[in-house]
């Protein structure tokens, strides 16, 4: 009796829908905590290139808050000197770190030789996107909420207000969802599933 | 494998540059999202006349609670990722064709669900509409254009001999 081959594709779809609720929920109980490496990367990163703006970036509870070295009146920035309170952001890292479950669902529904330590790459290669998304999302936040006083730092190196708003929209359109996909793709080149779609690319790049 | 990403993240973000270019987004993009609005309307006023679309905002008439169609909620972002991976890879300009249209609509019509959706989340849960529209609902549509795309790949698989032969010439 001959046995029918496995459909890679139905199979893979199945537990994408089963898994993508599951992992996007532990991930929102996880959050604060898996916001935790680039938040300190991107702290660090920021207090140092700009220390006359930015005095710290640091989760309080599920919330991230950038703080700047200005004051706060009436919602303006204003000199920290007499102001009562420190003039800051919340910043929404989830808006960033999604990117996690999604790779997470890909991932674990493809069948693969290996599962935990290509997921535990997978992983590493995204913090860093997610990093970058977050300087982006403080500069933009930034910009906006301290207009001439970010922008026109002097001795600071500031990018062009367009690069800025740019690069914030890639880092939160198009990175989040993108990145999780392309490093699936690339992680699973080898696996049936990817394997035989796959198959007339090599074989044309070698022409 | 390189040379396709390499391709396809050079399409994608020369298309993604031109959908920033304020001509691009006042000719092209802002008329379109303002149609996806009335055809939102149009799909939900038979069920719920309190609905009306206003440019690119739709809004209901007796609470007064409104959403407007952002970038990243008109589904172009998605289109233009799904274009650049169907150039990217090698096929005959019909099958690409072909792939671009179809996914445009498959795009489209699960970014109208989303609209929609979103439209009485954000009436009934704001904290709930939150989640759904930052997370989920881009996460789904991204799963669309990827699975538009690998049926796209299994179609081109199947007609494999007929692709090479015409790539050939």
């Amino acid at each position: 009796m001959q046995r029918s081959q496995p459909d890679h594709l139905r199979q893979f779809l199945i537990l994408v829908f089963a898994l993508l609720l599951p992992f996007f929920g532990i991930w929102w109980v996880a959050s604060a905590l898996l916001g935790l490496p680039a938040i300190g990367f991107v702290s660090t990163l920021l207090t140092n290139w700009m220390p006359g703006v930015v005095h710290s970036l640091y989760a309080d509870g599920s919330e991230t808050l950038l703080m700047t070295q200005f004051g706060e009146q009436g919602g303006r920035p204003a000199p920290l000197a007499g102001s009562e309170y420190r003039f800051g952001f919340s910043v929404d890292t989830r808006i960033i770190s999604y990117s996690l479950p999604f790779y997470s669902t890909l991932h674990f529904a493809t069948q693969r030789t290996n599962y935990f330590n290509t997921w535990v790459w997978g992983v590493v290669i995204l913090y860093p996107l997610m990093a970058l998304g977050l300087v982006s999302l403080c500069l933009k936040d930034l910009m906006t909420g301290l207009g001439t006083r970010f922008l026109e730092q002097p001795g600071v190196f500031v990018p062009d207000a367009n690069l800025i708003a740019i690069t914030y929209q890639v880092s939160v359109l198009i990175v989040p969802t993108l990145a999780p996909v392309m490093v699936w793709l690339w992680q699973s080149r080898d696996t049936p599933l990817l394997r035989e779609l796959l198959a007339g690319l090599s074989a044309l790049e070698q022409r | 494998m390189a040379r396709f990403v390499i391709t396809f993240l050079l399409v994608l973000l020369s298309l993604f540059t031109l959908e920033m270019l304020v001509p691009v987004q006042q000719h092209v993009i802002v008329p379109f999202t303002e149609v996806l609005a009335r055809i939102a309307a149009a799909l939900i006023m038979p069920f719920d006349d309190t609905v009306r679309a206003a440019g690119k905002v739709l809004q209901f008439r007796d609470s007064g609670f409104a959403v407007s169609i952002e970038a990243g909620c008109n589904g172009v972002e998605a289109t233009i990722v799904l274009i650049a991976a169907v150039v990217a890879f090698p096929a005959t300009w019909r099958a690409r064709l072909i792939a671009i249209v179809a996914g445009f609509f498959a795009i489209q019509a699960l970014n109208m669900v989303r609209i929609i959706s979103l439209f009485y989340l954000g009436d009934w849960n704001t904290e709930v509409f939150s989640w759904v529209h930052l997370y989920l609902w881009p996460t789904l549509i991204m799963l669309d254009v990827l699975i538009v795309f690998v049926l796209y790949l299994r179609y081109l698989s199947h007609h494999e001999p007929d692709r090479d032969a015409t790539l050939a010439t």
